[in-house]
């Protein structure tokens, strides 16, 4: 999987056509084979882009920043990223007619060891769900699976899972890497910075990274995408997915096989209204 | 520096640390997710006394909790009485084995800051009851450049007790202050002491480890270089591509930025006082709703004049030790190296 060559003359020819002011890709991160977003203002650095299996990070997060906002921006994106794109969208963050979208038939990126990602080998759309132009064979949708770790815990007692959880929470530092690095928290006031909210406090305590860390899993529930850009920032190395796989499994369960943004317009689970919803917990 | 330097082997070592750990409260590194930090330890097995390179978290929340109290309320109706905290800013004394080199560099550097203008007793107690192992490193990680920073072989003071593996396959023992060198005397009887070639082995056990960085830089004159390019464009070039997730403040051993929050359930109240980042944008902003930091790119600025402008006139020491750690645990991977070194070296503006 390389269309370094590919991106690199798309995004030239946008610029020289005049219809992009930013471009958004990956380049290298100049001291091993790792990759690091590439945001480039004019055609000089263009020869620097590149994708292959190491252009992990998702760059929809970087339509909220200030080089970004209010510009005509060409982006990569791999199928998580599209789907998260397609939320930022529907919910008026980005307008479509400034955006010139690179789609990727991806084919599962890497970690930092050379491991395959653990959401690529369970991914039901690596195809780009919302593009201008597609490069790589389309493989078409997947089946969708529970995720492995999510079985794992499944299997534990109530005790086992709290402690493990507790842990976690106890590891937290609260310096808010998750949220800022996912491209779905884009508000302009957190309701976990509420200093006044003494649930969440300002302190960095387990009882308040609990409630932060579930306020945060619950607001993108049915819109969490499985891209792991907040475990990718995390500085405690938290596995961070369990708290959005468990929530996605619940709501694929519930909610007519919903998957967050594959569809176009699609609001989310909790953002729209079916007659077929449960309503079974309703007193 | 007349303390005398002990030699032993690597089990003459772990005989050390276990006489410690056995002693007194230990901590050490532990891993736990996947990555190293500094941990109450009862035994050697548990931990990495290593000093493993690629460590993510600093000793500093041992001195500067991430979330202490520093005050508890109660309100009636007679008005609000102030209480004592369960807090205790440690009574008795601990260790602290494998401790980075520039890990214990932090703490020295933070100190300038907690004896001035306001002095904050807890840091200190903390610093004054703890007697630091440092491990020296053998080589430098990808992101490592202390040695570009004040770091070199004189200038070890800021451990209490330097562990040195040399070269030759021996392990030196330097006790570097008065507090390192009563403490070893407890367990000098159990160490030989090293002849009279031990300073020239430490000497080429730093020369293999200095060349083997991949960052130098020359940091003698950078904060004048600094100063001059209050204005440069290159902050904005070099902080295209934060997210503004402030990990970078939140792992380093020396930022001390905090926030003072209050907890407050029925009658009462505790007061917490946090980490909290200039990186952060709610971090400048006023009550009034003004915040003079709004872009990215100031937020950038402010962060690096202060470790190696502001910080140096005021105390003459950088406030960055050249750990890297910024580096590792950022998810783009800016280092605070690329952003100084390029506004450094990009013309001033007129």
């Amino acid at each position: 999987m390389d269309y370094s060559k590919q991106i690199q003359d798309i995004a030239a020819k946008l610029f020289t056509e005049g219809k992009i002011d930013v471009f958004v890709g990956y380049r290298m991160n100049g001291f091993d084979d790792n990759q690091v977003p590439a945001v480039i203002t004019g055609p000089e650095e263009l020869s620097t882009l590149v994708f292959t299996e190491k252009s992990v990070f998702n760059l929809s997060n970087y339509l909220k920043a200030d080089h970004t906002r209010n510009k005509r921006v060409g982006l990569v994106v791999k199928g998580c990223d599209s789907r998260s794109l397609n939320l930022l969208l529907t919910e008026s963050q980005v307008k479509r007619d400034k955006l010139y979208i690179i789609g990727i038939a991806c084919e599962g990126v890497t970690d930092d060891k050379g491991q395959k990602m653990q959401n690529c080998m369970e991914c039901s759309f690596p195809d780009a769900v919302i593009f201008d132009e597609l490069l790589g064979t389309p493989k078409g949708k997947k089946e969708y699976q529970v995720n492995v770790d999510i079985r794992a815990l499944a299997e534990k007692s109530l005790v086992e899972r709290r402690e493990y959880f507790e842990e976690i929470f106890e590891n937290c530092i609260r310096c808010n890497a998750c949220r800022h690095s996912c491209p779905l928290c884009y508000c302009a006031k957190c309701c976990i910075d509420q200093e006044t909210a003494s649930l969440y406090n300002g302190s960095n305590t387990s009882s308040s990274a609990f409630h932060a860390l579930m306020t945060w899993s619950l607001h993108l529930a049915g819109r969490c995408v499985d891209c792991r850009n907040c475990e990718k920032a995390c500085p405690s190395h938290l596995p961070l997915h369990l708290l959005h796989k468990q929530n996605e499994k619940v709501i694929f369960e519930n909610f007519q096989n919903h998957l967050a943004g594959v569809e176009e317009g699609d609001r989310g689970a909790f953002y729209k209204y079916s007659l077929k919803d449960p309503d079974d917990f309703i007193l | 520096m007349s303390f005398s330097t002990f030699v032993t082997d690597k089990p003459g070592l772990q005989k050390l640390y276990e006489a410690i750990i056995s002693k007194h409260e230990t901590y050490a590194p532990v891993e736990k997710f996947g990555k190293f930090d500094y941990r109450k330890v009862s035994s050697l097995k548990e931990c990495n006394t290593n000093s493993p390179i690629e460590m993510t978290m600093s000793v500093k929340p041992l001195f500067f909790p991430r979330s202490a109290k520093i005050m508890k309320y109660e309100t009636s109706s007679a008005g609000t009485s102030i209480c004592e905290t369960d807090e205790d800013p440690l009574a008795g004394q601990r260790v602290i084995l494998g401790v980075k080199h520039c890990d214990a560099r932090g703490l020295q550097v933070l100190e300038a800051v907690n004896k001035w203008d306001y002095i904050d007793s807890d840091f200190l107690k903390r610093r004054n009851n703890t007697v630091i192992f440092s491990t020296r490193c053998d080589k430098a990680a990808t992101h490592c450049f202390c040695t570009s920073l004040d770091y070199d072989l004189e200038n070890l003071d800021a451990t209490d007790v330097a562990v040195v593996h040399g070269t030759d396959g021996k392990i030196y023992i330097q006790p570097r202050t008065e507090k390192g060198n009563a403490f070893m005397q407890e367990f000098a009887p159990a160490l030989a002491i090293a002849e009279g070639d031990a300073p020239a082995e430490l000497k080429k056990q730093y020369t293999a480890f200095a060349s083997s960085f991949r960052l130098k830089m020359d940091y003698k004159d950078i904060h004048e270089k600094m100063a001059k390019r209050f204005d440069s464009t290159a902050f904005e070039e070099a902080s295209r591509n934060c997210v503004s997730c402030n990990t970078c403040a939140f792992i380093c051993p020396t930022c001390h930025c905090f926030k003072i929050s209050d907890v407050k359930i029925k009658d009462t109240g505790v007061r917490y006082k946090s980490y909290d980042s200039c990186n952060n944008i709610y971090f400048t902003l006023e009550a009034g709703g003004h915040n003079p930091r709004p872009a990215k790119y100031r937020r950038w600025r402010q962060r690096s004049m202060h470790k190696f402008v502001f910080y140096k006139e005021k105390f003459g020491v950088n406030l960055c030790v050249g750990c890297g750690h910024c580096a590792i645990s950022c998810p783009v991977n800016i280092s605070i190296f690329d952003v100084v070194n390029h506004v450094a070296s990009s013309p001033i503006s007129s």
